[in-house]
């Protein structure tokens, strides 16, 4: 199991856009990934539950990925998330 | 209950065969496109043992039968009237066709000019107050003061283009940098000033000219300043052209060909057909103005102050300079051009400013206030592209009223000593004949304001009243989303943002909305909303899951503008009312209002037919194939 936080820095958040783009990068994995904000934990490939969430900028985020792929995708994740959120 | 005879009796009261074009039909209504909306009897099909309801709407004639029976009642209809089934997108394309083109045109040019309004409001204010103080007070036009806010106020004018250019590319749906590159182009600096041509003619210097098309001919090396219509044609052209790129060239070679070849292209062909075909016609105008003006009687100004707004919006109206400083040139000459368009402008003013009295629309109010005084003082722009043209009305009743004054003008003999301003300013260019200028500006001020205030109606809130609470009772299949909103829908391939263009969100639609009310697109449960409450994720118990997304980017609007009527959990029926949403602020904002409705699941499904063309709220617009 891999696991990172990240605290947003985009100042709108993970809205539709970046919600769309970061479920289409996580797709190719096998690994199962989730994403925690406070208390609520949602699968990160389902596009409405994240953008349910609401996460906003300055929100920490903790981000889990476990899998036969967790490494490669828990370090492209982590990447996406430096980059464009 | 007999579907024969009610099909019959529908077939009768539509004005059979002959007046009709074609018919589907959907879960509840039978629909109709008829060649002549007026030759059916409305009141009589309503009477129809089996009909539920009848109403017309984007050129359909849509006729409520109810789930179950609408489809026995086609059967017999198309056995009767021997047509063949036509699908439901066929029957929208052929209604949207029947949408005038010069309605698409003035929708679109108003659609372009509202989100710069600001803009130009900002400079023609101050364009106006400057002109004036200069006249009062000519030392100010030597002081530096003078210079540095002259720049100011004339900065959006002479770079109008590019600003239209970029907000005609938003608006359809191209690369609003590549825009903006053709409005510079049109603008460039080595193109000789469009505000100078007259000058440098008068002090006898050669217009620079280039060949073209490998000497097939000649163009005149001058720029497009103030232009606004040959943008738009080019803006339209290039767009068309980018789209097209971006469909046949391999994605490999897409970022630097298809710019390149969409700049080269409309580059060329604006500066060289339809920059000089449109700069033609605008002599042609100049000339035919010169001779009308020349009619006594005042019936020659009374054409040609009815005319002058239509010229504005063309952009020509810079080129009249020529005419006034010719008149001038004649010793002992009076201007007797300017109270024709101090006239027209006034009027056009007066027309803005009734709109401005009687709306109840807050924000239409607080736009057209401005805009007539800045008409008042002579800049028209933002009273006719802002309001007057957009409601068409307004812009009539200025029309009648500067004719009018112009006529007045004319049998009173006003002439002016300058050129250049116009309206209240005006009084200080024809100071022999104040009073006469002044009942002048009167008679179009009352004229206008009068007549526009008596016709102009406050039309999209009644509309929103009217609709929004009839919605039926709809049966949802399995597998179909209906419409969340009244307007026109495209691909999502079309929709102006690269993200849901290309699908990243999931396929689906994109509706350009006519009503800011979003209703629930099938039975099912709100799965997400935001803060921002401008997009709205809903699941059915089928497991199809569906994003509405009011407008791009308006994110960055944080709510403003929106209102959420349901939270995340609640069970909503189709039909049932979700969001509301300005468009108007939407555009104001600077945002593209098209509305994405997404499948975000669509990998799950083999494919999805859409249904494009206008829609109402509850038509079915996709299908998901299993």
């Amino acid at each position: 199991m891999k696991q990172f936080t990240y605290t947003i820095t985009d100042p709108v958040g993970i809205h539709a856009r970046p919600a769309g783009i970061l479920v289409k990068a996580v797709k190719p994995f096998q690994s199962t990934c989730k994403i925690t904000k406070g208390e609520k934990t949602v699968d990160l490939r389902k596009l409405m539950a994240l953008m349910g969430m609401g996460v906003k900028c300055g929100d920490t985020v903790e981000v889990t990925i476990e899998g036969p792929d967790e490494d490669t995708a828990a370090e492209t994740i982590e990447k996406f998330f430096k980059d464009n959120l | 209950m007999d579907y024969r005879k009610c099909a019959q009796e529908i077939y009768d009261l539509v004005g059979k065969r002959d007046n009709l074009v074609s018919a589907a039909h959907c879960a509840t209504r039978l629909r109709l496109v008829t060649n002549d909306n007026s030759k059916v009897n409305i009141k009589k099909l309503e009477d129809v043992d089996g009909v539920k309801g009848v109403f017309s709407s984007n050129g359909q004639l849509q006729i409520i039968l109810g789930t179950g029976t609408v489809n026995k009642v086609y059967d017999e209809f198309l056995s009767i009237s021997g047509m063949t089934a036509a699908t439901k997108a066929d029957v929208k394309a052929a209604a949207a066709a029947k949408q005038p083109l010069p309605f698409r045109m003035v929708k679109a040019l108003g659609d372009v000019f509202v989100p710069i309004l600001p803009a130009i409001v900002a400079a023609g204010l101050l364009m106006g107050i400057l002109n004036g103080l200069v006249l009062i007070w000519p030392d100010l036009e030597k002081s530096s003061t003078y210079e540095i806010l002259s720049m100011f106020s004339n900065a959006a004018f002479t770079f109008l283009p590019i600003i239209v250019a970029v907000s005609a590319a938003r608006v359809f749906g191209g690369n609003i940098f590549l825009g903006a590159v053709i409005g510079m182009i049109m603008v460039h600096p080595s193109l000789l000033n469009a505000w100078n041509v007259a000058a440098e003619l008068e002090a006898g210097h050669q217009i620079p000219q280039a060949d073209v098309w490998f000497g097939l001919y000649k163009i005149n090396m001058t720029g497009y300043q103030g232009h606004v219509i040959p943008v738009i044609i080019s803006v339209w052209f290039m767009c068309f052209l980018e789209k097209r790129l971006h469909k046949i060239v391999p994605e490999m070679i897409d970022l630097f060909v298809t710019p390149l070849v969409t700049v080269l292209v409309t580059g060329y062909l604006t500066l060289t057909i339809f920059g000089p075909v449109f700069a033609q016609l605008e002599e042609w105008v100049l000339v035919g103005i010169q001779w009308i003006i020349k009619i006594p009687y005042g019936i020659g100004a009374a054409i040609a102050g009815a005319v002058y707004p239509l010229t504005v919006v063309c952009g020509i109206h810079h080129m009249y300079n020529t005419v006034e400083a010719r008149m001038l040139s004649v010793p002992g000459g009076y201007n007797t051009w300017m109270p024709i368009a101090s006239s027209a402008n006034f009027a056009q003013g007066a027309a803005c400013f009734a709109v401005a009295v009687k709306s109840k629309d807050k924000k239409f109010k607080s736009l057209a206030m401005p805009s007539s005084f800045s008409a008042f003082l002579g800049i028209t722009e933002p009273a006719i592209f802002g309001v007057n043209l957009r409601l068409m009305k307004p812009l009539i009743c200025g029309m009648i009223g500067g004719a009018v004054g112009a006529a007045v003008g004319s049998m009173l003999g006003i002439g002016a000593t300058a050129y250049g301003v116009t309206g209240l300013f005006g009084f200080l260019t024809a100071s022999d004949f104040i009073w006469q200028y002044a009942i002048m500006l009167a008679v179009s001020f009352v004229i206008s304001f009068t007549l526009s205030f008596i016709l102009h109606k406050d039309k999209p809130k009644e509309e929103e009243a009217e609709e929004a609470p009839e919605l039926p009772e709809i049966t949802c299949e399995k597998g179909k989303v209906y419409a969340p909103i009244k307007g026109n829908v495209i691909a999502s391939a079309q929709i102006p943002d690269e993200t849901f263009a290309a699908g990243v969100l999931g396929e689906g639609v994109g509706i350009e909305p006519e009503l800011g009310v979003v209703y629930a697109p099938f039975d099912g449960e709100i799965s997400s909303t935001t803060d921002t409450k401008h997009a709205i994720g809903i699941s059915s118990p089928d497991g199809l899951e569906l994003l509405i997304h009011v407008g791009v980017n308006t994110v960055a609007m944080n709510g403003d503008g929106f209102e959420l009527f349901v939270a995340e959990g609640d069970t909503v029926k189709a039909g049932q009312k979700l969001m509301t949403f300005d468009i108007d602020k939407i555009k104001a904002a600077g945002y593209s209002t098209t509305t994405a409705v997404l499948v975000t699941n669509s990998d799950d499904y083999a494919g999805l037919d859409i249904a494009e063309g206008g829609c109402s709220p509850l038509d079915c617009v996709i299908t998901v194939k299993e």
